[in-house]
C-alpha cells in the first residue's frame, strides 16, 4: 500500500530558470527504507521538501503535478496539517532547533499537534531515550555539539510518531561511530523513511530502494541490489568501496609544518591537547582523524596560526591558510570573484583562474549566498587557496559534499600537494585519501 | 525554593522601569549595581560580550550627549558653534543628565542580560498564557545573541585564515553585512522547521509547568512596588 505517491512533479524555485525537480514520480510504500542518491543540487532536498508539502506553501515557486502525502494532497495540505504525519530531520541541527532546553525540544513537536498535556513528557523521553540522548534532556541546546545536537533534532521528529521519516544528510556533523549509531536507530524504527545521505556505504546497506537524481530527474528507482549494478556502470564514486586514481606519495621529507610538544587548552585546567607533535611535509596531504571533540579542529587551527598554543613550538615553513568548517556560512562579499579577489589584492588573472580551478568560472559575478551549497564550499576552498599557501589546512572539508565532489576536492588537492606544498585535513571521513594519516596522538597507516 | 521565571522576569523588568523612572543619580546607581551582582551569576565566557556592549553604550551616553544637549548654564568647556547641531558647550548639568542617562541605559542593558542569560526562556513560553507566539518570537530573538557572537567569530576566523587581518572599526564593519545576511538565512530555515514540525496549527497544549510558589507571588509584589516607587519616590 502507498504511503506517498509523486505524479509527474515539477517543480522551481521563485526566480529560478531551470526546474529544480523534473517530472518526477514515485510511490512509497508503508514501512520501506528508501536511500535518496545524487549530486549536491540535484534535487535530493527539494524532493524532501514537496513530500513534506514544504514546497510550494513555504518556498512558493512554480509547481506541477501532484503529490499526496496519506491521502492527503499537498497543494491543498499546509505543512503544519502534514506534521503528524511526516517529520523532517533537516541538515544543519543549528537552524531547527526551537526550544533552550533539550527535553523541551524533543516535546515541541507534540505540543503543536495538541498532544494531551499528560502525554508529553512521557513521549518526549521516549523519543530522546530511543537516540540514546535521554541523559541530554536537562541541558540547554545552545551546550550541545553538533552531534549531540542532530541526535535530539532526530527525537524531536521521531517523539510525533511520523509514518513518514525524511532525513535530509543527517549524519553530516558525527564522525563515523555517531553516525552508523544514529542510522542504526533509523533502522529500528518502522516507520517509512526516506534517507539523502552522501555516506553511501550505511545508507545502501541500511535501505532496500535507492533512488538516484540528478539535476532535477530521477535517474534510477531500483531495489538496492540493482541499484549497486548501475551505480557501478554509470557512478562508481557512489559505491563503498570506490577508490581513487591519485599521484604517488611525495619523496620530499621537508617539513612544511611541525608542531613540537604543542599543549592547548580553550579553560584553564581542561586541556585539549597535550604534547602533541605533528609534522606535514612539503608534497603530502595529511589527514588527522579523531571523533567528535578529539580536538582535530583545535589541531588545524594552531596549524593555521588562528590559535597560539600554550607550550610547544608550531613552526611553518612559509605560508599558512585555514578553510574552517562549513565555509559556505562565512562569506563575506557580495560577489563571487571580490571574495576570491580578497586574499591575493584584488589580482583579477589569478582570482579568475583559481575560480576555474574549483569549477566556478561562470560564478564569477554571481553573490555568493545565491550559489548552492555545495558551490559555496567550493567558492570557500577558491577564496583560501588563490593564494597558493606553503600549508593548506582543511577543516571538515567533506562535510555534506557527494561522492563525486568528494572525489575531485582530493584530486584537487593531491595535485595542489604535488605542486610541493603541504595539505593537512582534518576529518572523520575514513574514506578521504591521503599520503598519511595521524589519528591525533599516534600514526595510524600510510596510505596511497 | 527558586524564584520561577516569569516572576523573575518581571522583577527585572521591574528594576529597569525604576531606572528609567528614577530622577536621582544615587538610586538608579544602587538599581546597576543591584543588577550587575545578579548577571555575576552568569557565566563569566557568556557575560564579557553583554557587559563589554552594555559599558561601550552607556560610555557612548555619557561622552557624546553633553555635547549635543542644550542645558544649564555652568559653562565647563565652551566649544565651537556647528550648523544643526549648534553650540558644543559641555556644562554641570549637561554631565549630571549624561550620568543619569547613561546609567539608565546601563540598567537596561543588565536586566536584559540577566534576562538572557539566567532565566529558562522555554518555562518563560510555557507559562505565557496569553501572547504565546510572541513570547517564542522573543525567546528566538534572545537566542540570537550568542548565535551572532559566534558567527562573528567565524567570520573573523574564515578571513584570518586567508592571511588577512581584521582590524579597527572599518574592518569589523565590513563583517556587519554578512552577519545579518547569515542571521537571516538562519531565521529562514529556523521558519521553515517551525512550520515543518507543526507550529502554527490549532488546539495546541503544553506541558505542564511548576505550580506557583509564595516566593514567586513575593517576586511580583515586589515588582510592583519596585514600579511605583520609580513613579512616586525613587
Amino acid at each position: 500500500m502507498a504511503l506517498a505517491r509523486v505524479e509527474r512533479l515539477t517543480y522551481a524555485y521563485p526566480g529560478a530558470g531551470r526546474p529544480a525537480l523534473s517530472k518526477i514520480s514515485l510511490e512509497l510504500a508503508v514501512g520501506e527504507s528508501v536511500a535518496l542518491l545524487g549530486p549536491s543540487g540535484s534535487g535530493k532536498s527539494t524532493l524532501l521538501r514537496a513530500l513534506a508539502a514544504l514546497v510550494p506553501h513555504f518556498h512558493g515557486g512554480r509547481f506541477g503535478g501532484r503529490v499526496e502525502v496519506a491521502g492527503l494532497d499537498t497543494r491543498r495540505a499546509r505543512p503544519a496539517e502534514l506534521a503528524g504525519i511526516v517529520a523532517t530531520v533537516f541538515q544543519d541541527p543549528e537552524d531547527q532547533v526551537v526550544m533552550t532546553r533539550v527535553a523541551n525540544e524533543a516535546a515541541f513537536g507534540l505540543e503543536n499537534l495538541g498532544v494531551p498535556a499528560a502525554d508529553i513528557r512521557p513521549r518526549a523521553d521516549e523519543a530522546l531515550a530511543a537516540v540514546g540522548a535521554l541523559h541530554l534532556a536537562g541541558r540547554r541546546t545552545t551546550d550541545l555539539s553538533g552531534g549531540e545536537l542532530q541526535r535530539v533534532c532526530l527525537a524531536g521528529a521521531l517523539a510525533v510518531r511520523p509514518q513518514l521519516l525524511l532525513l535530509d544528510e543527517p549524519t553530516s556533523q558525527l564522525d563515523p561511530a555517531g553516525a552508523e549509531e544514529f542510522l542504526g536507530r533509523v533502522e529500528e524504527l518502522g516507520a517509512t523513511v526516506v534517507l539523502s545521505e552522501h555516506r553511501t556505504a550505511r545508507a545502501l546497506e541500511l535501505c532496500s530502494r535507492v533512488l538516484f537524481l540528478d539535476e532535477g530527474r530521477l535517474l534510477l528507482d531500483a531495489s538496492r541490489e540493482q541499484a549497486l549494478e548501475w551505480l557501478a556502470e554509470h557512478r562508481p564514486a557512489y559505491l563503498p568501496d570506490a577508490e581513487l586514481d591519485l599521484p604517488a606519495p611525495p619523496a620530499s621529507r621537508e617539513a612544511a609544518l611541525r608542531l613540537q610538544g604543542v599543549g592547548f587548552a580553550y579553560e584553564p585546567g581542561l586541556a585539549v591537547l597535550d604534547d602533541l607533535d605533528l609534522e606535514a611535509r612539503r608534497g603530502e596531504v595529511l589527514v588527522l582523524e579523531g571523533p567528535n571533540g578529539s580536538g582535530k579542529t583545535t589541531v588545524a587551527k594552531l596549524a593555521a596560526g588562528l590559535l597560539e598554543p600554550d607550550c610547544g613550538t608550531v613552526t611553518r615553513c612559509g605560508r599558512a591558510a585555514y578553510l574552517s568548517q562549513d565555509p559556505g556560512r562565512y562569506l563575506v562579499c557580495e560577489r563571487a570573484l571580490d571574495e576570491v579577489a580578497l586574499a591575493v589584492g584584488g589580482d583579477r588573472e589569478r582570482t579568475r583562474a583559481a575560480l576555474e580551478l574549483v569549477g566556478l568560472g561562470w560564478a564569477a559575478e554571481r553573490h555568493p549566498r545565491d550559489l548552492s551549497s555545495g558551490e559555496r564550499e567550493r567558492l570557500g576552498l577558491a577564496a583560501v587557496a588563490v593564494a597558493e599557501p606553503d600549508v593548506l589546512v582543511l577543516d571538515e572539508p567533506t562535510r555534506g559534499i557527494d561522492p563525486e565532489r568528494k572525489a575531485d576536492l582530493a584530486r584537487w588537492l593531491h595535485a595542489y600537494a604535488a605542486r610541493g606544498r603541504a595539505v593537512l585535513v582534518a576529518t572523520h571521513d575514513r574514506g578521504f585519501p591521503a599520503h598519511r594519516r595521524i589519528g591525533l596522538g599516534q600514526e595510524v597507516a600510510i596510505a596511497a | 525554593m527558586r524564584l520561577g521565571p516569569g516572576p523573575a522576569a518581571a522583577l527585572l523588568l521591574a528594576a529597569a522601569a525604576a531606572a528609567l523612572l528614577a530622577d536621582r543619580v544615587a538610586t538608579i546607581g544602587a538599581i546597576v549595581a543591584i543588577l550587575f551582582l545578579v548577571c555575576l551569576r552568569a557565566p563569566l565566557r557568556r557575560l564579557r560580550a553583554y557587559l563589554f556592549f552594555g559599558l561601550v553604550s552607556s560610555l557612548g551616553v555619557m561622552v557624546i550627549s553633553p555635547f549635543l544637549a542644550l542645558e544649564g548654564g555652568n559653562v565647563l568647556w565652551s566649544g565651537p558653534v556647528v550648523p544643526v547641531l549648534g553650540p558644543l558647550d559641555v556644562t554641570v548639568e549637561e554631565l549630571a543628565i549624561a550620568a543619569e542617562n547613561a546609567l539608565r541605559l546601563a540598567a537596561v542593558t543588565l536586566a536584559f542580560t540577566a534576562y538572557a542569560l539566567l532565566l529558562d526562556h522555554d518555562q518563560l513560553v510555557s507559562s505565557a498564557s496569553f501572547a504565546r507566539r510572541s513570547s517564542l518570537a522573543v525567546a528566538l530573538a534572545t537566542r540570537l545573541v550568542p548565535t551572532l557572537e559566534r558567527d562573528a567569530t567565524g567570520l573573523v576566523e574564515a578571513v584570518r585564515g586567508r592571511g588577512l587581518a581584521v582590524t579597527g572599526v572599518r574592518g569589523h564593519a565590513r563583517l556587519l553585512s554578512p552577519l545579518v545576511a547569515g542571521s537571516l538565512e538562519r531565521a529562514f530555515n529556523l521558519a521553515e522547521a517551525m512550520e515543518a514540525r507543526g507550529f502554527g496549527r490549532p488546539g495546541r497544549t503544553r506541558v505542564p509547568g511548576p505550580a506557583w510558589s509564595g516566593l514567586d507571588r513575593a517576586a511580583l509584589v515586589l515588582a510592583a512596588l519596585l514600579v511605583l516607587g520609580g513613579v512616586l519616590w525613587l
